[in-house]
């Protein structure tokens, strides 16, 4: 009975950090370039039912009546990487991707990997991201921009005031799932190099909206507040009958 | 690390919060539509994540969008907009310099070039105090007339930002430099890189009635679902609480 208020605990538990998860992507349903991330639930470890020997049967062995599960915990978060809608802003400095790639930004950690094209030109003249991060070009090096009209081709290439100042760096990966994590702000961190070379087009002039669908965020934050009270009536429920079985087990009637 | 409800219901404040600043903005812009030189504001959402843990949202910097307005044709030859990049420099009343798209200029009674808001406009040359009529052309010249005689008596210059998002707001459709705009670059209208000036004719404002109404629909279902977020969080709490009858 104890193994029940466990496994029904423990549905709560996993109840709460979904919960998290979905108030993260609502919170970032107007976050550009924002990729929501999925939670799943995995089965706990599971244990053996035994009967004890001498019990009803009376049979002196043990008896093997199968597994019982302990409940539940949450797999690891999954990114989901498909493209969100392309919202049209009309700021030269916006860039959206159509297509799998990643612009590719230098932070103080490292290279990182991101979708959220708001860039501005800085003080210094070089493309930067709001946070201030350097935007890399194909060769990975920082790009600065003289004075001058901004325009950027599909293929990337920059040309300000008619004249050619480099191309935005892409990088795309085969398996973003496997092969990205969540870092920080809005960008990913690669366990390796990008593996894939059709990284699409850019799009000047454009945002690419988060990719989370409001409708079935609805939907799962119901099935997660119904999860979370059936589990809560389990635990109720499996304390109720504890206490009547401490109550009225061994009582002479 | 297991996750506490009560950083959830943090989650989502932060999230309402958000986009209240959010509305600000967008009322702010959607007030300026008829505001002349009036540049529409960005508010920019970003994701937190803090030591990789989910937490919601933050507010970066908001941006000024400085996109060419449309233009109107007037009849004061004092009316000056800028075709392209630039702004016109006006002294403040504290000394400093102030820099603006409003171009709505006019003679005042010492014969200084001053803006809607009496703030003197900042350039290279004096009106005569007998001057009758005065033009400007689209490079800045400015000439005054006396009697049948044109004479060049200065040169309106404009100034420009490396980065004319990060502009401070000063109020008064004015905007102050900052160190992330860079210190502005003066020069003559039309060369490289800067507008001309146009004369008989004002900049409206930049903002879209359609876009910002669209954006307040869409940032009125965002707060919705914040708040259920949050009463739903809060009613999980109380759950948990109830456990024990």
């Amino acid at each position: 009975m104890i193994k029940g208020l466990y496994a029904a605990a423990s549905a709560m538990l996993a109840g709460v950090t979904r919960q998290k998860n979905l108030a993260h992507n609502a919170a970032n349903m107007d976050t550009p370039g924002f990729k929501e991330t999925l939670s799943s639930l995995a089965e706990f470890m599971k244990t053996a039912v035994v009967y004890p020997p001498g019990n009803i049967t009376q049979d002196p062995q043990q008896m093997y009546l199968g597994n019982i599960g302990l409940g539940v915990e949450n797999s690891p978060l999954t990114t989901d990487f498909s493209e969100g809608p392309l919202n049209q802003t009309g700021h030269p400095y916006d860039l959206a991707i159509t297509g799998p790639g990643f612009f590719r930004i230098r932070t103080p950690d490292g290279e990182r990997y991101t979708r959220d094209g708001r860039f501005v030109r800085d003080a210094s003249g070089g493309l930067v991201t709001l946070d201030g991060y350097q935007v890399l070009n194909k060769n990975g090096q920082p790009i600065k921009l003289p004075e001058g009209d901004f325009r950027v081709g599909e293929d990337g290439t920059i040309t300000v005031g008619g004249k050619t100042a480099g191309q935005i760096g892409l990088a795309a990966f085969k398996d973003p799932q496997a092969e990205l994590e969540m870092d920080a702000n809005n960008h990913f961190k690669a366990k390796g190099s990008p593996t894939s070379t059709t990284v699409g087009r850019v799009e000047q002039g454009y945002l690419e909206s988060s990719n989370v669908n409001s409708a079935q965020l609805m939907t799962q934050m119901i099935s997660v507040a119904r999860s979370y009270e059936a589990a809560q009536k389990m635990v109720q429920n499996t304390d109720q009958l504890l206490g009547e079985t401490i109550s009225s087990l061994g009582k002479i009637a | 690390m297991a996750d506490s409800l009560f950083q959830i219901l943090n989650i989502s404040q932060q999230d309402m919060l958000s986009r209240l600043l959010d509305l600000d903005v967008t009322s702010n812009n959607v007030a300026n539509i008829n505001t002349i030189g009036f540049k529409r504001n960005r508010a920019n959402f970003q994701e937190l994540l803090q030591q990789k843990q989910q937490s919601g949202v933050y507010m970066q910097p908001t941006q000024i969008l400085p996109d060419q307005g449309s233009m109107t044709t007037t009849t004061n030859p004092l009316d000056l907009s800028i075709t392209g990049e630039g702004y016109f420099q006006v002294r403040l009343p504290g000394g400093g310099t102030g820099y603006t798209r409003d171009g709505r200029f006019s003679l005042d009674a010492s014969h200084r070039i001053v803006n809607a808001n009496g703030y003197p406009l900042v350039w290279q040359g004096q009106i005569p105090a007998d001057s009758e009529e005065v033009q400007v052309q689209a490079n800045g010249f400015v000439f005054s007339r006396v009697g049948n005689t044109w004479t060049q008596v200065g040169t309106i210059q404009v100034a420009n930002f490396l980065n004319p998002t990060a502009l401070q707001i000063d109020g008064s459709n004015t905007y102050l430099a900052t160190p992330a705009s860079g210190t502005a670059r003066i020069g003559v209208p039309g060369t490289t890189n800067l507008g001309q000036i146009k004369s008989y004719t004002v900049e409206q404002s930049n903002v879209n009635m359609a876009n910002e109404m669209t954006h307040m629909i869409q940032l009125q279902r965002s707060f919705q679902i914040a708040s259920k977020t949050f009463q739903q969080t809060d009613t999980m709490i109380s759950e948990a609480i109830e456990m024990r009858r």
